[in-house]
């Protein structure tokens, strides 16, 4: 495989890099170089929309902050492009980390409306600081020199050629590390992702700058290939073309960002050209129609909803003959191909042909490749810390958590040996999972106070709390679910990596030894739990227990002192639970402290030292097993009281 | 003083079409957590059929009926394509990305039908300026205010005193709730788009005679209102009006002591401002996130 796709890529550049020279056209040299521009616009993008799953309008804004910074450090100062491509990518990434300002709060669609707030104000203030911009005049360069010497068409494709593939193997080698592995963890449950001690709040905005940084980039070098910029290229409809291009070629892939971008650079071009228009529209007509045909003979369509996109390719292909020109109507069209692309290409041309063919992404592969790696002594060994057993590990005294009237935790005190296995139980509703959330920094407790191996856990945030040792798992499961089992055990292994966006980039020895290290280290967690079958699998195509059995290996990366298990047990088999309560002993042997809400009273009575029991937000026993199990208080909770 | 005074009446009309046109906003976002991103647009073509209408000799308030009519329409196609699928696939991004491109493809029909370039609208009541507090307002400035707060008047009453309008809110409350008691909720989502993008059509025959008609109207203005939405919270019918207004006053003055090209910032700022410090907006609630 390596070598084939050496000799392919090798293959692939040449064939770029001698296009102009085969070709001779300046206006095909022209184009090929705008589908490079924006296919780097679309690596960042996809940063964003595809990996942290945040839909960004404000893309076109940041290409726009790229081109005039290129643009009027050009015009003011007479720059090189030795000074305008950096400037132009610091500059614009210092407005992502702006952007992603907002974004720390919200998602969704007021993520949509801040970030197309953000680039109206960008274009707005183009427009109108008309001493820097020039305004509406727009800002007329020429190709830039390099070493002395001025740069022709060809040569200037050659340089944007470069940075493509700059771009491609930086953008490529960082989201297949550690911070891709952060991005995508954010996507798939940000509550997760902070109690993995993979912090929401930085990764988005590493996300943001990254992104940006690379519009910038690509800005730059589209005021040099155009030669003239007007504040009117960077509106809303490049924005939203930028974002069909991601979702039309195929979201967290390369291969997508290049096909989309060619897609939306070639198709104005198309609607020009009547005839073409013609005969692609009655072709894509014709390919929607036999698709149909056969999603209904396989069963996998109703009649109804096979229907509307036949009538709709068929209404078009007769629109474009009914028309004499297309050009005015050319965003009716892509306002039609992004709905068709939003309902029926869902994962993109790429993702298309990836699911027909049953192609194995990168992650499987990667898992495959964990495999081989020799198995480390024990994945675990480094859990725990088996220092003075019996001392008090965490501390809560009188915690209250109180949702408006109600108080879900009512001057809670609670109290956990290191090394013991603590019991939290308790009917429905009586507080156990708030617990939980407010141990691990999801929720600020009314009052009270919590401490963990003798610091207060008080104005801490979730991934620091998660950092300084407590791992958890949660009632409903929260995977991330587009990644693989072994991926998600990488995101719990985040804190274990110390290179930084350099190292990444360039491969250098430490992010090299750090990823063998910690993929090796995975798959050992994956075989603790049973799962190393399974290691390449998407989380979320795997049966309910084992995805329990994923949540306490992915914990146990983070090397916690004290692992919170909520409702393991729950919708176990009775051989799962059997293997269950062998791993939560050996998770204890390894010096792990742990604390086991569970409703199966057979596993907490055998497991557990100590249990406490709530009610109503009130602990009401607490004590050694049998103990509680024999208290009237607790057969009150659980059964109802006696008539009196 | 006398300019400030007739800034802060334009202002306050002006606050109250944003008003409007946030709390079209409001009502798809109670039934089905949804928004149209092309309100903007509906507001536009509102406008331009109200145009349209009075250029074949109907009366202005005769047409009013008509645009609304009409709104509800389109309110409920844009419900139909680019909605209910999303809501279906329970893909935000969808009905994010499918709204946009229904905006995108109504402002490019409107510019292929009526032209690009803005035009007048008549207006209906004299437009001598009536001489208040020593400042000029224009009779038509009072029947946007009037008129706006009419028409949230009567949709709020509608919801509270019908068994139509009990069941918006209960679709409101709990989606899945509302549907097992036999409340057709996919109806209800469509009533409330229709709704919402009615009560755009009617901002839009509203300001028209007050600004220019034309295809590039709507953008804007569904931006800015919903920069009112999140000011005053998407929950809250007081919260929109005073943000409605808030903005519309920002706005004229930092047209009239900036500069005219600067009146869309305040309000973008301010959405940015109020989404990073209190996302919930100025008078909405704060939901406790559950894990």
């Amino acid at each position: 495989m390596k070598p084939k796709f050496l000799i392919a890529a090798g293959l692939a550049i040449a064939a770029l890099a001698a296009f102009p020279l085969a070709s001779g056209n300046p206006y095909y040299i022209h184009l090929v170089e705008t589908i490079m521009i924006y296919a780097i616009v679309l690596f960042g993008l996809d940063i964003v929309v595809g990996y942290t799953g945040q839909v960004s309008l404000g893309h076109a804004g940041l290409f726009g902050i790229g081109a005039y910074t290129a643009g009027v450090l050009v015009l003011k100062l007479g720059a090189s492009i030795w000074l305008t491509l950096p400037a132009a990518i610091a500059l614009t990434a210092a407005f992502g980390a702006l952007l992603a300002l907002p974004a720390l709060r919200v998602t969704g669609p007021y993520l949509a409306m801040v970030t197309l707030a953000f680039g109206t104000i960008i274009q707005i203030l183009i427009n109108e600081m008309s001493f820097l911009t020039e305004g509406p005049m727009g800002i007329t360069l020429t190709k830039p020199s390099l070493f002395g010497h001025q740069l022709d068409e060809t040569e200037f494709y050659w340089v944007v050629a470069a940075m493509l593939l700059a771009s491609l193997v930086f953008v490529h080698r960082v989201l297949r590390s550690h911070l891709g592995r952060a991005f995508e963890a954010l996507r798939g449950s940000p509550v997760a992702s902070d109690c993995m001690g993979v912090s929401v709040y930085r990764y988005k905005v590493y996300a943001f700058v990254i992104s940006a940084g690379l519009a910038g980039l690509a800005g730059a070098l589209y005021a040099y290939s155009e030669q003239y910029i007007s504040p009117n290229t960077y509106n809303f409809e490049q924005t939203v073309l930028f974002l069909l291009a991601i979702i039309m070629g195929g979201r967290k892939t390369r291969t997508g960002a290049l096909l989309g971008a060619a897609i939306i650079v070639m198709l104005p071009k198309l609607l020009d050209d009547l005839e073409m228009f013609r005969i692609v529209s009655v072709l894509l007509a014709l390919i929607v129609a036999v698709a149909s045909a056969v999603a209904l003979k396989r069963g996998k369509s109703s009649l109804q909803a096979a229907l509307i996109p036949v009538v709709g390719s068929v209404a078009l292909a007769g629109l474009s003959f009914k028309l004499q020109t297309m050009t005015d109507w050319r965003l009716s069209v892509f306002g039609l191909i992004t709905l068709f692309v939003v309902y029926y290409l869902q994962d993109g041309i790429v993702g298309f042909v990836r699911n027909a063919l049953n192609l194995r992404g990168h992650a499987a592969s990667d898992a495959d490749s964990a495999a081989q790696l020799p198995a480390g002594a024990d994945a675990l060994s480094k859990a725990g810390g088996a220092t003075s057993q019996g001392a008090t590990l965490l501390e809560a005294s009188k915690v209250l958590m109180q949702f408006g009237g109600l108080k879900a935790l009512n001057e809670v005190d609670l109290s956990i040996k290191r090394g013991s296995i603590h019991g939290l139980i308790g009917p429905n509703g009586s507080g156990k999972s708030t617990m939980m959330n407010v141990l691990t920094g999801i929720y600020v407790p009314t009052a009270g106070a919590v401490s963990f191996a003798g610091a207060a856990l008080a104005g801490r945030t979730s991934s620091d709390i998660a950092l300084s040792g407590i791992a958890r798992t949660f009632q409903n499961v929260q995977l991330f679910g587009e990644m693989t089992a072994l991926q998600n055990v990488l995101v719990g292994l985040h804190h274990s990596f110390r290179s930084n966006l350099l190292d990444v980039a360039l491969h250098l020895p430490r992010y090299l030894r750090e990823n063998h290290q910690a993929s090796a280290r995975a798959f050992g967690l994956l075989r603790f739990v049973g799962l190393e079958q399974l290691a390449g699998e998407e989380a979320r195509n795997l049966p309910y227990g084992k995805q329990r059995l994923l949540e306490i290996a992915r914990a146990l990366a983070l090397d916690p002192q004290l692992l919170l298990l909520d409702e393991p047990a729950a919708g176990l088999t009775a051989p799962d639970i059997k293997e269950l309560l062998a791993i939560i002993q050996k998770i204890r042997e390894h010096g792990v402290t742990v604390i086991l809400i569970e409703h199966h009273m057979d596993v907490v009575m055998s497991l557990c030292d100590t249990v406490s029991v709530l009610d109503f937000g009130q602990k009401i026993a607490e004590g050694l097993p049998a103990a509680v199990q024999a208290d009237e208080k607790v057969i009150e909770a659980y059964l109802g009281g006696q008539a009196a | 003083m006398q300019i400030l005074t007739q800034l802060v009446f334009s202002g306050i009309a002006l606050g109250m079409i944003y008003a409007v046109i946030a709390f079209g906003y409001q009502l798809t976002f109670a039934t089905s957590d949804t928004l149209n991103f092309g309100q903007g647009e509906a507001l536009m073509l509102g406008a331009l059929v109200g145009l349209s209408a009075v250029g074949f000799g109907i009366n202005y308030w005769l047409m009013i009926p008509l645009v609304c009519l009409f709104g509800a329409i389109q309110g409920a196609v844009v419900e139909r394509i680019g909605v209910r699928p999303a809501i279906k696939m329970k893909s935000e991004f969808g009905w994010i990305m499918s709204t946009i491109a229904l905006g995108i493809i109504f402002k490019n029909v409107a510019e292929n039908v009526w032209g690009r370039d803005d035009l007048k609208f008549p207006s209906p009541l004299p437009e001598a300026p009536m001489h208040f507090l020593g400042a000029n307002i224009l009779p038509m400035e009072v029947l946007v205010v009037v008129g706006a707060l009419l028409m949230m008047l009567s949709v709020e009453f509608f919801n509270r005193r019908s068994i139509y309008g009990k069941a918006v809110v209960a679709t409101f409350n709990d989606r899945d709730a509302a549907k097992l008691m036999g409340i057709n909720t996919g109806l209800v989502i469509t009533f409330s788009y229709a709704l919402s993008s009615l009560t755009a059509a009617f901002a839009g025959v509203l300001i028209a005679p007050l600004t220019l008609t034309g295809a590039t109207m709507g953008s804007v203005l569904g931006l800015k209102a919903f920069a009112v939405a999140i000011i005053g919270g998407l929950t809250s019918g007081m919260g929109i009006v005073v943000g409605g207004v808030i903005l519309g006053v920002a706005e004229t003055t930092t047209g009239f002591y900036i500069s005219t090209g600067y009146k869309d910032v305040p309000g973008l700022v301010l959405l940015l401002i109020v989404l990073a410090l209190k996302p919930a907006g100025l008078f909405g609630k704060t939901a406790i996130k559950k894990v």
